[in-house]
């Protein structure tokens, strides 16, 4: 199931997440937005570490994985990012 | 500080306008190039998106097909931007260049440096201008340039626009603001963002903008601006990408 979320942050930037999951597995996540990312391969590189990993500790895995020494984003928070992706993951598995 | 300055009014498509900024980045990284300040604009008018955005969430593709308008994703993060009357800049320096350096280095520290010339241009043209953190510069408050920066091979890409005329209506035609941006400030929104000719009550030329920003940029930048053309591996590289990458539907819809 896939779920979306919308999340505009302090300074007004717009983050877009989405989650797909099944049977409690993250299988794909990604966060599009007008922030910036140095470097922006290190951003992808988290992204796509948050598949396989379980639905219900993906906020606390995206924290993480976006507070990654090397990489730093202008225009949204880690914290930020790992609510959107929350939020999506939320939606995913309401449906 | 000496810096090539490329100025191409004649202009050039959304594709091919990345293709040459990723060229120039290959090419000054190399050290095939010197540091380049390039000054131009586009031909059709041309949706820009940012690194991370989504094409399709962020730009009525239909709209722009029907117009005539180009869509592009850009190598740099950021917003989505309808680029038509306006002056566009890139600059393309290693990040040991003395530009780069400045205060701290870091890329805040860098946006201020650089848009500083932008600042100091748009005083030539008679608009009191202010560096608006992280990326904006505005007028009034009124937002009239935003910039955008990326670093790779050990050199950092700034490019940025300057509104010189703006049709909103056509701008919010194309752009698909979303509703959690606007939560009761769509006036507010449209209102945000002004241009030169807004400003100062005249139409400005692109050529009375080109002049007075290379202008700026030597005054606070300290830096001797010399002008030269392209060479013609730039443009050949520069072609390569544009038909390879930028106009390619993996690329510009790849999130």
């Amino acid at each position: 199931m896939k779920g979306k979320a919308d999340l505009k942050v302090s300074g007004g930037k717009l983050l877009r997440a989405e989650v797909e999951i099944e049977a409690g597995t993250v299988l794909a996540a990604s966060v599009d937005g007008d922030f910036f990312a140095h470097p922006e391969e290190e951003f992808e590189a988290a992204e796509s570490e948050l598949s396989g990993l379980p639905a219900d500790s993906l906020g606390d895995a995206a924290l993480a994985l976006f507070s990654r020494p090397g990489l730093t984003i202008y225009g949204a928070s880690p914290i930020d990012i790992a609510k959107a992706l929350k939020e999506a993951a939320r939606a995913a598995q309401a449906r | 500080m000496r810096l090539r300055l490329v100025d191409t009014p004649e202009g050039a498509s959304g594709s091919l306008n990345m293709g040459i900024d990723e060229a120039l980045l290959g090419s000054v990284s190399r050290g095939e190039s010197p540091p380049t300040l390039r000054l131009y604009r586009w031909t059709p008018p041309c949706v820009t998106i940012g690194y991370f955005q989504s094409l399709e969430a962020e730009v009525d593709i239909e709209a722009c097909r029907e117009r005539g308008v180009d869509a592009v994703r850009r190598l740099t993060g950021g917003g989505a931007v309808f680029h038509d009357d306006e002056i566009t800049y890139s600059l393309v320096i290693p990040l040991g260049h003395e530009l780069a350096l400045r205060d701290s280095g870091d890329v805040l520290a860098s946006y201020r440096s650089i848009c500083a010339g932008l600042v100091r241009g748009l005083a030539e043209l008679g608009a009191e201008a202010s560096f608006e953190p992280i990326n904006d510069i505005a007028v009034g408050g009124r937002k009239v340039s935003g910039n955008a920066q990326t670093r790779r091979r050990g050199c950092l890409l700034q490019h940025g626009t300057v509104l010189l005329g703006l049709d909103s209506e056509l701008m919010f035609t194309l752009l698909r603001i979303p509703a959690e941006k606007l939560k009761g400030r769509a006036a507010e929104a449209r209102s945000r963002v002004a241009s030169l000719s807004d400003i100062l009550g005249r139409e400005i030329p692109y050529g009375e903008a080109a002049e007075a920003l290379a202008r700026g940029f030597e005054l606070a930048w300290g830096a001797e601006l010399v002008r030269s053309g392209f060479s013609a591996s730039e443009l050949a590289e520069a072609r390569r990408l544009a038909e390879e990458r930028f106009s390619t539907r993996e690329w510009n819809f790849r999130r």
